[in-house]
């Protein structure tokens, strides 16, 4: 094992190009040198398979401190496939690296798992899901994290997806958030026997879910829920598509729609930078969900930051808010001319690593999720005909 | 004297003779082997080889190109050159033209020598690695001469053994044991398959008869089904016109999966000597149910690849491969549903696959259980639903893994699987054995335990005639190609198990 993981944090090796077919070999020898560096020597572990799919322009030492915190907490073994599709020239290269935890505990050994990252260009990135095949660990789960925007046609995507039990993908980097998640919807239909999808994005929503949901555990505001007719979402307009409105915005509607059975109506009104669109309930009554960018918040690309559930009919009002600061979310609930009860909780800002971490210890289908996105694809189609 | 020496079994002194010797086989696996057995001191000082080809060639030269190949095909790609001294003094080369019989008068005349020279007391090995078509005749030259049989008056032994393919099907098998066997008794012959050799098929015997937790459960009872994959990812390599006459369930499927099928499906012996073993496996065959045309158009998938790509690379389709005709209907892929119509594992299936340009190189054995009787914990905390599992692994990384589930650290009860692993490379640290040393060294020792009988290989073609039948009638029917290379074979073959409510597992 190399000096560099002894002292601890960048458990990587310097890059050294291999043949594709001899990497196992290469990481066996690795293991085996790696054993006798370490006075306490180092445990090989692999609860689970991360294959990442990444641009060339993404920076690798952000991945590395990125796979830094997955390592903390899911000893993996990681096969990160980089790959150039613009590139004239066809190739692949890879190379091996052990991944070890920070620190070892209580003078245990130290818990590592390994990466090969396969860089591709060219016509090479189509087959490379090929080289990565054989190089995954039997017996564990295999999660794709494509680090891209998902495309249906996109064969290395297919033949990746395939390959994975869960895909995570982050919608927070949607650059056409309206056409993307109509995209996504098609995904989840297409391969829905065999894929179950993760997405960052709406783990980022789950604070907020759990608050709109923690309302009607109120038995007095119950009664509101089906009165509900007035929906204001203010968020930080994602700089790639200004106009449209974000994709953890449409998440959040995707699924209210879904849950509580509201319905396109068809009807869409844009007034300067802000959107409504109008929902129907099963009873026929009508649901005005307006789409605003939040003027005074910043900083905070393509995410939410207030939403307002109003009732005409019962003079109510329900606030979920971030602060200023990004930190606390603050709710309150209102009704009629009574005082507002509210509270503040912590802001869950977690890192990219945390949350992808997060989303490897799921394996079960998140059913909500997708009858999330399949209600914005519908909202979304049944606006696009109109 | 030997009480100590931590060496169970001591092969006496002998000669091993390999016709081919000019061929792949001797230069990959067989020189490296033995040279392996004598650095290992698996075998006495009392030991020569000699290699017998068509090619003119000195002992010098063989030597030379000995030396070169154990560098280039041993694991630790360096030899000792102390060791390889002492080897190389035992090596030889006859020029040996298989029906010629007046060689065979000097190769007699040169292993008398040798018994002279190193004191190898007439003990000798043949092995064919020649065309099969030569076996029957080289036996006979070997007969003819004199050869088969220790010289009269001599304690010694000769022992052939008869490398794959073993026939070509049924009858010429039949006919190729009939005429060895006018000079060969059945003790001289061991037929190789080097699958047995393997360490993990070998601890297949251990695993199961040396353990009292698994064979009660090795039954109907508790076992759903059996999934055996033996995936190569390589292509014909050069061999179409062998191939095209082959396909996958002559070359792979009736000898090295079924022996493989034969140890996970047979009553435990009544001991270890190698009679019972093969008794067991034989009477374990012998309950196959038979394939009809009905079942293999319903039970069977035949494949064959189309262009892909493996390891990130473009590789071509069968048709595309040099010497393979360009409409061949040559299966490369096979799967096959198999029963064992007896009291263990009647209703049992075992789903068989074999094929070239898959997308792993793997020999594995999985045992998949039945469900819990009854579903406790609801499908909200089953995060996956997979039942207990039994991964046998036989190459590569061999060793064995359990699957069964855990509850995850938490708060709320959240299930998922978790592997109970053993790897031989972690457990022992230690090299494992190439198949070829000890199925050479079995050999030497007079162990046949892990070489095919001639009842075992003749039932191996009783069974896939059938299927080689039928397939071959409806040729032009074959929707080939029907696979792209790199994949895991023909969607049939998923859709087969998933009408069954299973999925291939993937290895």
């Amino acid at each position: 094992m190399s000096s560099e993981i002894q002292q601890g944090t960048a458990a990587k090796n310097a890059p050294q190009a291999i043949d594709v077919g001899r990497l196992e070999k290469e990481l066996a020898a690795s293991w085996q040198s790696a054993g006798g560096a370490e006075e306490s020597g180092v445990t090989r572990v692999c609860v689970l398979n991360l294959i990442i799919y990444a641009t060339r322009e993404e920076d690798r030492a952000q991945r590395d401190e990125l796979l830094d915190v997955v390592t903390a907490h899911t000893p993996a073994r990681a096969l990160v496939l980089v790959a150039d599709r613009e590139a004239t020239e066809a190739k692949l290269e890879a190379y091996v690296s052990p991944l070890c935890q920070e620190e070892s505990r209580g003078g245990a050994k130290r818990v590592c798992g390994e990466q090969v990252t396969i860089e591709a260009s060219g016509a090479s990135v189509e087959t490379a899901a090929s080289a990565l095949e054989p190089l995954v660990v039997p017996d564990v789960p295999v999660f794709l994290w494509w680090k891209d925007i998902p495309h249906g046609e996109d064969k290395l995507f297919n033949r990746l997806v395939e390959l994975s039990d869960r895909v995570v993908i982050d919608s927070l980097v949607f650059d056409q958030p309206h056409e993307d998640m109509q995209q996504l919807a098609r995904i989840i239909g297409t391969h829905r026997q065999y894929l179950l999808a993760s997405d960052l994005n709406w783990g980022r929503l789950t604070s907020w879910r759990n608050l709109v949901a923690s309302f009607w555990d109120v038995a007095d505001y119950r009664p509101h829920l089906d009165a509900l007719d007035d929906v204001l979402i203010e968020y930080d307009p994602p700089d790639a598509a200004p106009d449209e409105i974000a994709a953890q915005a449409l998440l959040l509607i995707g699924w209210m729609a879904a849950e509580l059975k509201w319905q396109p109506t068809g009807e869409l009104v844009r007034e300067g930078k802000s959107a409504r669109w109008v929902l129907q309930a099963g009873e026929g009554r009508k649901i005005n969900v307006e789409f605003r960018p939040a003027e005074d918040r910043h900083g905070c690309d393509g995410l939410i930051a207030t939403l307002t559930l109003k009732t005409a009919a019962t003079d109510a009002e329900f606030y979920v808010g971030v602060n200023e600061e990004w930190t606390k979310l603050e709710t309150s609930a209102k009704i009629g001319d009574a005082r507002s009860v509210g509270r503040v909780v912590s802001y869950e800002a977690k890192s990219e690593g945390e949350r992808l971490s997060r989303e490897l210890s799921m394996l079960s289908r998140d059913e909500v999720y997708e009858r999330a996105v399949a209600s914005i694809a519908r909202l979304l189609e049944v606006l696009q005909k109109s | 004297m030997r009480a100590g020496v931590r060496l169970e079994r001591t092969a006496e002194p002998c000669v091993v003779v390999i016709f081919g010797a000019t061929g792949d086989l001797t230069k990959r696996k067989l020189v490296p082997a033995l040279y392996r057995l004598v650095q290992e001191r698996l075998v006495p000082a009392e030991f020569a080889i000699v290699g017998a080809a068509r090619t003119e060639l000195s002992s010098e030269e063989f030597r030379a190109n000995m030396k070169e190949a154990i560098v280039q095909f041993s694991e630790a790609k360096s030899v000792d050159e102390e060791v390889w001294e002492s080897f190389a003094q035992g090596l030889h080369y006859q020029k040996v033209d298989i029906g010629t019989s007046e060689d065979y008068v000097k190769l007699a005349e040169l292993l008398e020598r040798i018994d002279g020279e190193r004191g190898t007391q007439g003990n000798r090995v043949f092995y064919l690695s020649t065309a099969p078509s030569l076996y029957a005749e080289a036996v006979k030259q070997l007969g003819q001469s004199g050869l088969a049989k220790p010289k009269e008056g001599q304690k010694g032994w000769v022992r052939v053994i008869i490398e794959k393919p073993f026939g070509t099907d049924l009858a010429s098998a039949q006919a190729l044991n009939r005429d060895i066997h006018q000079h060969l008794d059945e003790s001289q012959i061991y037929r190789i398959d080097h699958y047995l050799g393997k360490e993990t098929v070998q601890n297949l015997l251990v695993f199961r008869f040396a353990n009292g937790i698994y064979e009660p459960l090795w039954n109907r009872q508790y076992i759903d089904h059996v999934q055996i994959t033996n995936a190569e990812t390589v292509g014909v390599e050069g061999r179409g016109g062998y191939y095209e006459k082959a396909g996958v369930v002559r070359d792979m499927l009736q000898n090295h999966v079924f022996q493989v099928l034969s140890l996970v499906a047979m009553e435990p012996p009544a001991s270890l000597n190698s009679e019972s073993v093969r008794d067991e496996k034989i009477k374990a065959m012998t309950s196959v149910r038979p394939f009809t045309p009905e079942r293999i158009r319903a039970e069977c998938v035949r494949g064959q690849y189309g262009a892909g790509s493996i390891n990130g690379k473009q590789v071509p389709g069968y048709r595309e491969e040099e010497g393979v005709a360009p409409d061949s209907a040559t299966e490369t892929f096979a799967m096959l549903t198999m029963y064992f119509d007896n009291w263990r594992w009647s209703g049992v299936p075992f789903y068989i696959r074999s094929g070239k340009r898959l997308a792993k190189r793997v020999t594995e054995i999985a045992i998949q259980f039945k469900d819990a009787p009854h579903k406790l914990f609801g499908s909200e905390m089953m995060e996956q639903m997979t039942p207990n599992q039994l991964i046998i692994r036989v190459q590569p990384d061999e060793g064995i893994t359990m699957r069964v589930a855990a509850k995850v650290p938490g708060q709320v009860t959240r299930i998922r699987d978790v592997n109970m692993d053993f790897r031989y490379g972690a457990s022992f640290g230690m090299q494992l054995a190439e198949a070829y040393e000890r199925l050479l060294l079995d050999c030497i020792l007079g162990d046949p335990t892990l070489y095919a009988r001639t009842d075992m290989t003749e039932r191996g073609w009783e069974i896939v005639m059938p299927i080689l039948e039928e397939w071959a009638a409806t040729k032009s029917e074959a929707p080939f190609p029907n696979y792209e290379a790199g994949t895991w074979g023909p969607q049939a073959t998923h859709d087969l198990l998933e009408q069954a409510g299973r999925r291939w597992r993937r290895p």
